[in-house]
């Protein structure tokens, strides 16, 4: 094998060019790992959503908790089904919900957004994993007090601690922060079910209901008789299936990214080639001359794919280090199935890092790729004649 | 030129090579015999264009005659695929080239430790091999400087190096001194006559500088694809 440090020390002596080929390729892996990291981190929260265990129970034909109405009275009867898991008080992990959508004035800038306002019981906290106060207190039922999440509050004018946020004209008082394992519950904020049913007018009305299964097999079961039975009108979905249908929007993002991969990888693989082509053509005296003592085609077209690799590992890395401050960055998108804000977080996580190293990859090769085969197909007494 | 011995290191029978150029055949050998015996040191002279750096191109392989066979070490470079031809060319054979030819981004050590990665040789011996090459050809003390930290004779001092350190059978060596002032001619001359002299080296060198050529123990003259040998003496009193 020719020594890599011929090849690295080769790109350092023409330092102007391999800087500005890594530098193009750091763009491009930074532009594909940020689009990605989008996606990622959107498909992170909606998949920490789903827990196995637990079903949702909206009005038959109902996509969302937003487009979902369920009576009192069923509502009631849904808590009596055999196989809902208790806690350890030996309270039923049924909890009834209704989901208001509330249009919010934005932190930054001058827009408004949906948010999603939950009225809850307490059995709410607990079938939702990692759920747990920040800052503050819980809101106390029967008073307009609402919680809102740290991303919310960050956000969200009025949705701060202890500032007010207005429901179609009611003030509630924001007493507390909550976090939930960066779920989708995380672009919410909570209320007392009973009190935003007053103040929304919506007195006796549910959106769904979430259970708490003892076991997958009871998960079925209730699964299947809510669903089947005609006079409830009702269906119930996994938790995980639920939020893996909302996930489909983050397509868009990924189809973006795609796009933006292939053309920008493009002009890198150009870029990259041309550095290469004008290395080898500098280099053909050196190239006639290693063939000369005795290394190989295939050895020369390793080396002058080596130095094109390393040239793009170089840039990949780079472009990687510049996306790393924005991991775990927060950020929100249009959920288009509850027509709200879905708050999430940039995240690189080994998808995204697979997806770029691969990327530097194909871009290395195949930019290397021709340049080092024109290497290889020198005539060595003709190389040997380059000056 | 007869041909014939039984130790010859380098034999070529009936080779005539011709190039084409614009689709016009040039004829740059024709029907050439010539044998270079084990330990001989030949000088080959003859003005541009009289097929010398065809010929060594021949006897390295890195360019097939057009009719006629090269024989080198015994080995006949025609039956030779591509891939073994290179592989035999880093065993047989050592390269010494008018521009010097280094890696300029490898120091002296690396540039003459090159021919030994093709071998199975540990790094330690191979360390070995390349000091005690660079202590031949006497810059043992500069081995760790790169081509430019050095002056055009010690350059080619190192690419005599390294064309030493896999003890090839043949040093093929095209116009050495053609780069280099007096002073260091004399000194790249004085080393290739001890490698020959001591070393039993079998040295094929082309050259265009008559008091190069006085060094080998023999000058043979090109003349369109033709040799006409000269003795020495004659080259002496030509001055």
């Amino acid at each position: 094998m020719i020594p890599l440090k011929y090849n690295i020390r080769s790109l350092r002596t023409r330092w102007v060019s391999s800087l500005m080929t890594i530098i193009g390729t750091a763009l491009v892996v930074w532009a594909v790992v940020l689009t990605f990291g989008l996606a990622d981190g959107l498909d992170h929260t909606l998949e920490v959503s789903g827990e196995p265990l637990d079903l949702i129970v909206m009005r038959k034909g109902a996509t969302a908790e937003t487009n979902s109405i369920i009576n009192e009275s069923t509502a009631r009867e849904m808590a009596a089904l055999d196989g809902i898991a208790s806690d350890a008080a030996g309270n039923k992990l049924c909890s009834p919900e209704l989901v208001v959508v509330v249009n919010t004035a934005r932190r930054a800038g001058d827009t408004n957004a949906n948010m999603i306002l939950r009225g809850v019981t307490p059995a709410a906290k607990e079938v939702r994993s990692n759920f747990h106060i920040v800052a503050g207190r819980e809101n106390k039922p029967g008073v307009r007090e609402a919680i809102a999440s740290t991303q919310m509050a960050n956000r969200f004018k009025g949705a701060g601690l202890d500032e007010e946020l207005d429901v179609f004209g009611a003030p509630f008082k924001i007493v507390g922060l909550f976090e939930a394992g960066h779920s989708a519950t995380e672009s919410e904020v909570w209320t007392d079910l009973e009190v935003l049913g007053q103040t929304t007018k919506r007195e006796g009305v549910r959106s769904a209901i979430q259970l708490r299964a003892n076991s997958a097999d009871d998960a079925q079961r209730m699964a299947d008789r809510i669903s089947s039975d005609e006079q409830f009108g009702l269906s119930a979905l996994s938790e995980p299936v639920y939020f893996a249908e909302q996930a489909k929007s983050s397509r868009g993002i990924k189809a973006i990214g795609v796009f933006i991969a292939v053309i920008l990888s493009i002009g890198a693989v150009f870029a990259v080639a041309n550095t290469m082509y004008a290395a080898v053509a500098s280099r053909a005296r050196e190239i006639g001359t290693l063939r000369a003592l005795g290394f190989n085609r295939r050895t020369i077209l390793i080396s002058f794919l080596l130095e094109s690799l390393a040239l793009c590992l170089a840039g990949g890395l780079l472009g990687c280090l510049a996306a790393l401050p924005l991991n775990g960055m927060s950020t929100g998108t249009a959920n288009w199935v509850t027509f709200s804000e879905l708050a999430f977080t940039f995240r690189f996580g080994p998808t995204v890092q697979i997806l770029a190293v691969s990327l530097v990859v194909v871009v290395g090769v195949i930019g290397g790729l021709f340049p080092a085969l024109r290497a290889t197909r020198m005539k060595i007494v003709d190389a040997l004649r380059e000056v | 030129m007869p041909a014939g011995s039984e130790r010859a290191v380098v034999e070529l029978r009936g080779v005539s090579k011709e190039y084409m150029r614009d689709k016009i055949r040039v004829p740059v050998l024709s029907n050439t015999n010539l044998d270079i015996p084990h330990g001989d040191f030949v000088a080959v002279m003859g003005p541009s264009g009289s097929g010398k750096s065809t010929l060594l191109n021949l006897a390295a392989g890195l360019d097939r005659p057009t009719t006629g066979t090269v024989t080198v070490a015994g080995t006949e470079l025609n039956q030779l695929s591509e891939s073994k031809l290179t592989r035999w060319r880093s065993q047989h054979l050592g390269f010494i080239f008018q521009l010097y030819n280094l890696m300029p981004v490898l120091t002296a050590f690396e540039n003459v430790e090159l021919p030994l990665l093709l071998t199975s040789l540990s790094r330690r011996q191979r360390a070995e091999h390349v000091e005690t090459a660079l202590r031949i050809v006497g810059l043992q003390e500069r081995m760790d400087h790169f081509p430019r930290q050095l002056s055009g004779g010690q350059e080619q001092r190192v690419a005599i190096a390294r064309a030493l350190v896999n003890d090839p059978v043949l040093l093929l060596a095209d116009e050495p001194t053609g780069n280099l002032d007096a002073a260091a001619a004399q000194e790249i001359m004085d080393l290739l006559q001890q490698l020959n002299e001591e070393f039993e080296k079998t040295i094929v060198m082309v050259t265009h500088d008559p008091r190069a050529a006085r060094r080998a123990r023999r000058m043979l003259h090109l003349e369109k694809g033709t040799f006409v040998e000269t003795e020495l003496d004659a080259l002496e009193a030509a001055g």
